[in-house]
C-alpha cells in the first residue's frame, strides 16, 4: 500500500460524535484541495451520511453477500461533498454474527479491489465506539491506520473509552507503528472541560489537538444532511473545523500512548473538579 | 463437582463437573489418592502437540445410530474426521446385528467468511431441510463448532423452529471444542441433548431390558444377561431414535467404560429412575465376579450371578492358567482413553503380566455417580497393585515416544488407531484391539490372553521396522523426564518426595 496516504482511524465513546467530526473534518481537507476517502466502520453505515447527503450507499458487505466475491468497486464507493470517496463496511443485523469480523473482510475487500489509490492524500476510518474486540482494532493493525485520533469530552465515561482505546493502541504500537495523533475535544460545555483534556492527555503522553466547542449549528446540518462546512460555510463552525482540519493536516506529534490506571484517571477527574459532589459525601 | 442439569442447554465441562486433568506424571495409587481426596489439579504444558476436540466425540455418538443424520454447524474443516464414524459403522455393524449398514449421514453447513459475519443460521435452516429431504433421517443432530460459538448463532433456536414443519426431533449438541480442553466432554455433549429432546419420561416398567452403554464392541451382553432373563439394549451407536426414546424403560444401566458413559448413567439414574449399576465394568475376573454380584443383587437374582461364576470359573480358569504360564515375567505398557486403559491394565494383571507403565489421556476424579466403586482405576490398584510410570498424557505423542522408548516393554497394547505405530518403530510387538468388549469377562481373559501371545510370538516384522525406522525426536529429549514440559512442577515434587519417603 501506498506509504504516501496519511491513514487515520478515530475512534471514541458511542455517541461522542465521532462519525459527526470526522465528516466536517474531512469535508474541511476536501475544501484544501485534499484528496480523501472515508471509510464506515459500523455496522449502521452512517458514518458518510452529511458528505453523501443520502444514507442509502450500499454497504461493502451487502454487495458481498448479494453479489458474491466479484464486487466492483464502484458499486460500493460512492462520491460526495468536493470529492470525497465515501465507503460504508456495513454489518450484521443487531445480535447476529460477527460485526468485528465484518471489519476486516470488509478492509480485506477494499485492498483487494485497489480502492486505497495513489492519489489520494487521507483514509479516514471511522470506527464504531470501543475497542472491543479484534475487529474493531483491524483499522490499526497490520500497518493500515498509522495515526488515531481520539474524539472525546469531559464527561467520565468518554475519558475512560478514551484511555481503553489507548490500551489497545499501545499493544499494536511495536508491531504495527501506530501512534497515537492526540486527543479531539467535541464539547460537552462541562466546566474546565478543555483544562481537563489537556491535563488528560498530557497524561497519555498526547497533546489535545484541537478544542470543537458546542454549537447547535451541527444538529441543524446533521437534521439537513450535511456537514456544517456545507450547510453553513460562513458560520464560525464551520471555520472551526477548518482549524481542526489544518491542525490535523500540520500534526506532527505522534506518541505511543501511555494508558493509566483507573484509580489514576479517577485522580484527575477529581482534580479537576468532575467529581466535586464526592465533597460532600458520607466520608467517616 | 457437580449434578446433571438438563435444564440448561449445554452440558457443564468435564473439569468443572468430574473434575478431570489432562496431564500427570507419578503412580497410579497416587493418582487415584489425589483424586479421591480433592487434591488432584491440572498441569499446564509449555509445549503441545495437537489433541481431541470435543466435536469428535459428539460425533461419535450420534453418527453411528442407525437412523439419525448429523450436520456439523461450522467450516467444513472441523467434520474433517468424521467420515471415519462411516468405516466404523459399516466394519462393525456386523457385530451387532445391523444386517444392511447404510452409509453415515454425515453433513455440514460449510461457514465461510461471510457466514461469520452475517450469522450461520440461515445457512443452517437451509441446511437441516435438505438433510430432512435427502435422508428421510427420523432424528437430525446438530453439533456446533467453536467458529459458531464465537459469533454467537443461536442453534437451539433454529433446531426449535424447525421441530414443528419437519415433524421429527432436531437436537443442538453443544460441542464446541474451545469449551473444554478434556475432549471426552464430547460425549457428554452428545448425551445431554439426547436426553433433553429423545429420552421420553418412563410410561412402562420394562424389567427385562438393560441398557449397555458403550462403543461399537461385540455382543458379549446377550449371553451374559441370558440367566437374568434380561436381554441388552446398546446405547447409543447401532441404537434407532426408537431405542433413545425407550432407554428410561431399563431396569438397570450398565456401561463399557465409566467415562464414557459416566453423565448419561448419571443422568438415566437421576432424571429417569433408572438404576445404575453400583460397580465399575467387568474388566479382570476379580471385578467380572464383582460385576455379576452387583447385577444380581440389582435385579433381586443374587443366586443366579453365584451360578454364572460358578459356571464362568469352571469353564474357563484352566485356559486362563495356562497362558498365565505362558505369559509369565512379561512386560507390557497400555495407552489409550480413560478409562478402557485402566480396564486393560485390570486384565494384565489378571494374566499376571507387568504393566510398567501407561499413557493414559485423561482423568476424571470422581465420575458422575459420585460412587467410588465405579472408578476403574482405583479398582485395578486395589486388585493387583499400582502402577508405576502411570501418566496423563492428554495424546501427547513425544511424551508417550519418551516414556516408552524408555521403559520399552515386551509389548504395548492401544485401543486407538495411530497410537502402536511408536511400539513397532521401538521394534516392540503391539496390539490394537478396538473392540472394547473384546477383554471383558472371563471369556475376554483368553481372547485377549491369546491375542497378547501371539503378537509377542510373531515380532519379526517389528523388529524388521526398528532397523529402518528413524526416530524424529533428538537425543536430548529422549533423555529428559516425559513431564519435562509441565510447567507447574506440583506433580514431579510430590512424585521426588514420594520417592525419598518410600
Amino acid at each position: 500500500m501506498n506509504e504516501k496516504i496519511r491513514q487515520i482511524a478515530i475512534y471514541g465513546k458511542g455517541g461522542i460524535g465521532k462519525s459527526t467530526t470526522t465528516q466536517n473534518l474531512t469535508a474541511g481537507l476536501a475544501e484544501k484541495g485534499k484528496n480523501v476517502m472515508v471509510v464506515g466502520c459500523d455496522p449502521k453505515a452512517d458514518s458518510t451520511r452529511l458528505l453523501l447527503g443520502t444514507l442509502a450507499q450500499k454497504t461493502v458487505l451487502d454487495t458481498l453477500r448479494e453479489e458474491g466475491d466479484e464486487v466492483e468497486l464502484s458499486s460500493i464507493m460512492k462520491t460526495g461533498f468536493h470529492g470525497i470517496r465515501c465507503v460504508e463496511s456495513g454489518g450484521p443485523e443487531p445480535g447476529v454474527g460477527c460485526a468485528g469480523r465484518g471489519i476486516i473482510t470488509s478492509i480485506g475487500l477494499l485492498e483487494q479491489q485497489g480502492a486505497y489509490t495513489d492519489d489520494l492524500d487521507y483514509v479516514f476510518y471511522d470506527v464504531l465506539g470501543d475497542v472491543v474486540c479484534g475487529g474493531f482494532a483491524m483499522p490499526m493493525r497490520e500497518g493500515k491506520a498509522r495515526e488515531i485520533y481520539i474524539v472525546a469530552s469531559g464527561e467520565m465515561m468518554a475519558l475512560y473509552a478514551a484511555n481503553n482505546i489507548s490500551k489497545g493502541i499501545a499493544k499494536y504500537a511495536a508491531k504495527s507503528g501506530v501512534r497515537l495523533g492526540g486527543i479531539i475535544c467535541n464539547s460537552r460545555n462541562v466546566d474546565r472541560e478543555e483544562e481537563l483534556l489537556k491535563a488528560f492527555a498530557k497524561e497519555l503522553g498526547t497533546q489535545l489537538i484541537y478544542f470543537v466547542p458546542r454549537n447547535n449549528v451541527v444538529q441543524r446540518a446533521e437534521i439537513n444532511r450535511k456537514t456544517v462546512i456545507e450547510y453553513e460555510p460562513d458560520s464560525t463552525q464551520a471555520d472551526e473545523y477548518r482549524n481542526l482540519a489544518s491542525a490535523i493536516d500540520k500534526n506532527e506529534m505522534f506518541t505511543i500512548p501511555t494508558p493509566m490506571t483507573q484509580e489514576r484517571l479517577e485522580e484527575i477527574l477529581l482534580e479537576y473538579g468532575l467529581m466535586d459532589s464526592l465533597k460532600d459525601n458520607y466520608n467517616i | 463437582m457437580s449434578k446433571p442439569n438438563l435444564s440448561l442447554p449445554a452440558v457443564e465441562i468435564r473439569e468443572i463437573r468430574t473434575g478431570s486433568i489432562t496431564a500427570f506424571d507419578g503412580e497410579a495409587k497416587e493418582l487415584v489418592s489425589r483424586a479421591h481426596n480433592g487434591t488432584l489439579k491440572d498441569v499446564e504444558r509449555s509445549f503441545q502437540q495437537c489433541a481431541g476436540c470435543s466435536i469428535t466425540k459428539a460425533a461419535c455418538m450420534t453418527v453411528l445410530i442407525q437412523d439419525a443424520a448429523v450436520i456439523e454447524h461450522g467450516p467444513v474443516g472441523c467434520s474433517t474426521c468424521l467420515h471415519e464414524y462411516n468405516f466404523t459403522y459399516l466394519v462393525n455393524s456386523g457385530l451387532r446385528g445391523v444386517e444392511t449398514p447404510l452409509t453415515r449421514r454425515v453433513f455440514s453447513t460449510n461457514l465461510r467468511e461471510k457466514d461469520t459475519v452475517y450469522g450461520g443460521l440461515t445457512k443452517l435452516e437451509k441446511t437441516i431441510r435438505e438433510v430432512k429431504e435427502r435422508t428421510d433421517a427420523n432424528v437430525i443432530f446438530v453439533l456446533s463448532t467453536c467458529a459458531a460459538a464465537i459469533i454467537g448463532d443461536d442453534v437451539e433456536s433454529v433446531c426449535d423452529e424447525l421441530e414443528d414443519e419437519l415433524g421429527i426431533p432436531i437436537v443442538p449438541i453443544v460441542c464446541e471444542g474451545f469449551r473444554s480442553r478434556v475432549w471426552t466432554t464430547g460425549f457428554d455433549a452428545a448425551y445431554h441433548g439426547i436426553a433433553r429432546k429423545l429420552i421420553n419420561k418412563p410410561s412402562s416398567q420394562n424389567t427385562d431390558t438393560i441398557n449397555v452403554i458403550n462403543f461399537w464392541g461385540s455382543d458379549r451382553f446377550s449371553d451374559w444377561f441370558a440367566p437374568f432373563g434380561c436381554k441388552p439394549r446398546y446405547i447409543t451407536p447401532f441404537s434407532t431414535l426408537k431405542d433413545l426414546n425407550h432407554a428410561s424403560e431399563a431396569v438397570a444401566t450398565v456401561q463399557a467404560c465409566s467415562t464414557l458413559g459416566s453423565y448419561l448413567a448419571a443422568v438415566l439414574e437421576q432424571d429417569f429412575g433408572v438404576p445404575e449399576i453400583e460397580t465399575a465394568p467387568p474388566y479382570g475376573i476379580v471385578q467380572t465376579d464383582r460385576w455379576f454380584r452387583a447385577l444380581g443383587k440389582l435385579l433381586g437374582k443374587e443366586d443366579i450371578a453365584e451360578q454364572v461364576i460358578k459356571e464362568k470359573k469352571d469353564k474357563y480358569l484352566p485356559r486362563i492358567n495356562e497362558l498365565k504360564e505362558k505369559l509369565k515375567g512379561k512386560t507390557a505398557y497400555v495407552t489409550g482413553g480413560a478409562a478402557h486403559g485402566h480396564a486393560l491394565l485390570s486384565v494384565l494383571g489378571e494374566l499376571g503380566i507387568n504393566a510398567v507403565g501407561a499413557s493414559i489421556f485423561h482423568h476424571d476424579s470422581l465420575f458422575d455417580s459420585g460412587r467410588l466403586e465405579n472408578d476403574q482405576l482405583n479398582q485395578r490398584v486395589e486388585d493387583y497393585g499400582n502402577v508405576r510410570n502411570y501418566r496423563v498424557c492428554s495424546k501427547q505423542e513425544y511424551e508417550l515416544a519418551n516414556s516408552l522408548g524408555k521403559l520399552h516393554p515386551d509389548i504395548l497394547l492401544s485401543r486407538h488407531g495411530g497410537m502402536t505405530l511408536w511400539g513397532a518403530k521401538y521394534g516392540i510387538p503391539s496390539l490394537l484391539v478396538g473392540d472394547e468388549h473384546y477383554s471383558m469377562g472371563y471369556e475376554g481373559i483368553i481372547d485377549y490372553g491369546e491375542r497378547i501371545l501371539e503378537t509377542i510370538e510373531n515380532d519379526e516384522f517389528v523388529k524388521n521396522l526398528q532397523k529402518h525406522a528413524v526416530n524424529p525426536y533428538t537425543k536430548w529429549w529422549l533423555m529428559q523426564r516425559p513431564d519435562y514440559f509441565f510447567e507447574n512442577k506440583e506433580n514431579k515434587e510430590s512424585k521426588a518426595e514420594g520417592e525419598v519417603n518410600g
